[in-house]
């Protein structure tokens, strides 16, 4: 399903008070950063909008998708469902290799591809998946094994290219051990939504826009400044050059350079 | 007047669901029963927080779930003024599950505690499964996990929930608004497995022919008694008095409707 736009019809915080005058528009391929402090109401809205929620939510805010009232088996059928999370926790519990895991979330998702499409489909998740994380993930790992960085580098790369939901939702990823810039960007790139909640200014900077919660509502809206977004930039090559000092010491190496000049993000070394 | 089961493992989130579900419904008339093996506060906490009617029943020696399925007539009898029963197992026995064929069955699935297809009528004949833990993995496993349920029972509707933040309560609530009234005599949706022997008597010796001598002298004491569980001898159930009276706890003339030997 192609999504070209979600707008949220705004519904009442804690006080009963209309959280915001008008329709909020999101387009495609934006970012949103929800930010605001413990029980402000994040997580709320992260339900409300996985929910496709239309007034039944105790905020009773409508969703709409398109600019229509979301179709229900949208809510029900996990191979259509448009909603794609990444929560906090990525754990793992069952017994089984990378290659058998991401085999087995294919022919769930119900695709019915042909074996070939499937080892080509399995393949690239593995190799987008090493893109960001800097320990290299191999088809033959078990997943119970997987570090936290290996975890959240595999879910996303199964959420671009297996799930394929084209709105994703984010509860406060860790950022250790994965470049997480470049995470979000591999779901960009493939046209999806993303909603991020985060205090983390290396994401809540890089947004298109965030909304600030207060009292269970959205009391702000602030659009992004270009400043916010060269801040942004900045911090992810701190984080990247973190990661790759870190990979050097876990391989034995000395650390004797030290890397001053700052070169844009997302670009090759 | 509506009756609702919930099962579910211990440790699944049954009652922290069946709280936000209450919360959901709290302009309808609603009791709550909870059933369980040694104790149990659940009841007065709910009570206290929404002010309900609601009642504890512990089985003691008896199986949880077949006490279950002796008292919910009795319950019903008692609360035909309410719009709705809630009904707790103690979910022990994922086997003897007292679904019942009119109302709604809730099975509260623990995501971390294995494969959907271990689990029997507890799962495979429910109505509703409400999968809980859900947040602690991945959403490619929760996506198998559900996958694995359609594969045992294809016509539940499968709701994900929590019963920290209330997720999925909304849910439930909206299907048993929709579920039936209860109209007729309750049937069970699977017959129980039989629990019949000497053990189940009270024998507590690993001895064939101990067992046997036990379970012919239970026999016949029960072919003696009513049956009908009034609790005037002292004990919940007439076979709590029948293991009493052959473990010589209690004289056998304790029960008043007793018959002699022929």
């Amino acid at each position: 399903m192609k999504i070209k736009n979600i707008s949220i019809l705004p519904g009442y915080n804690k006080k009963k008070e209309k959280e915001s005058k008008k329709k909020i528009e999101i387009l495609e391929g934006q970012k949103i950063g929800i930010v605001g402090h413990t029980g402000s109401g994040k997580s709320q809205l992260l339900y409300d909008i996985e929910k496709l929620a239309y007034g039944e939510t105790k905020t009773k805010r409508k969703i709409f998708i398109n600019g229509e009232k979301p179709n229900k088996n949208l809510k029900t059928d996990p191979t259509i469902k448009i909603i794609g999370y990444l929560t906090q926790h990525m754990n793992f519990m069952t017994d089984t290799t990378v290659y058998d895991f991401l085999k087995t979330h294919i022919i769930t998702r119900g695709k019915h591809n042909t074996k070939e499409e499937t080892e080509k489909i399995i393949k690239k998740v593995i190799i987008e998946a090493n893109k960001i994380t800097g320990e290299k993930i191999k088809k033959e790992t078990n997943l119970l094994i997987l570090s936290g960085g290996q975890s959240r580098a595999l879910m996303v790369a199964d959420l671009a290219y297996i799930s394929e939901s084209p709105i994703i939702l984010i509860d406060e990823i860790e950022n250790a051990g994965i470049k997480i810039k470049q995470a979000l960007n591999l779901l960009i790139q493939k046209g999806k939504i993303i909603f991020l909640v985060t205090h983390d200014p290396l994401l809540a900077l890089d947004t298109d826009k965030r909304f600030v919660m207060k009292n269970g509502g959205i009391s702000k809206v602030i659009h992004t400044s270009i400043k916010e977004k060269g801040i942004a930039h900045y911090l992810s090559w701190i984080n990247d050059y973190i990661l790759d000092i870190r990979e050097e010491i876990r391989e034995g190496k000395k650390i004797n350079k030290l890397k001053l000049i700052c070169t844009p993000t997302g670009e090759e070394k | 007047m509506k009756v609702i089961i919930f099962g579910g493992t211990p440790g699944s989130g049954k009652t922290s669901i069946i709280k936000f579900i209450i919360q959901e419904l709290k302009n309808l008339k609603i009791h709550y029963v909870k059933f369980d093996v040694l104790n149990t506060d659940d009841d007065l906490l709910i009570k206290q927080k929404f002010g309900i009617s609601t009642e504890n029943k512990i089985s003691g020696e008896a199986c949880p779930d077949h006490y279950a399925a002796l008292e919910i007539p009795k319950i019903i009898k008692e609360h035909k003024d309410k719009d709705l029963i809630i009904i707790e197992t103690a979910g022990l026995c994922l086997r003897c599950s007292p679904y019942v064929n009119e109302g709604l069955a809730v099975n509260v699935l623990n995501i971390l505690a294995g494969k959907p297809s271990g689990y029997g009528p507890l799962l495979t004949d429910a109505d509703v499964i409400v999968v809980s833990k859900g947040d602690l993995i991945s959403q490619a496993e929760r996506e198998i996990f559900r996958s694995k349920i359609l594969e045992v029972n294809k016509n539940a509707l499968i709701i994900d929930g929590n019963g920290l933040t209330g997720e999925g309560a909304i849910d439930v609530a909206e299907k048993i608004k929709e579920s039936q009234e209860v109209k007729n005599i309750l049937t069970l949706k699977h017959s129980m497995p039989t629990g019949i022997c000497g053990y189940c008597y009270g024998n507590k010796i690993l001895d064939s022919e101990e067992t046997l001598n036990r379970y012919n002298q239970g026999k016949e004491l029960k072919s003696r008694i009513p049956n009908l569980n009034c609790g005037k001898c002292g004990f919940k159930s007439c076979n709590e008095f029948i293991r009493a009276v052959l473990d010589k706890k209690v004289e056998e003339n304790k029960c008043p409707y007793i018959k002699n030997k022929e």
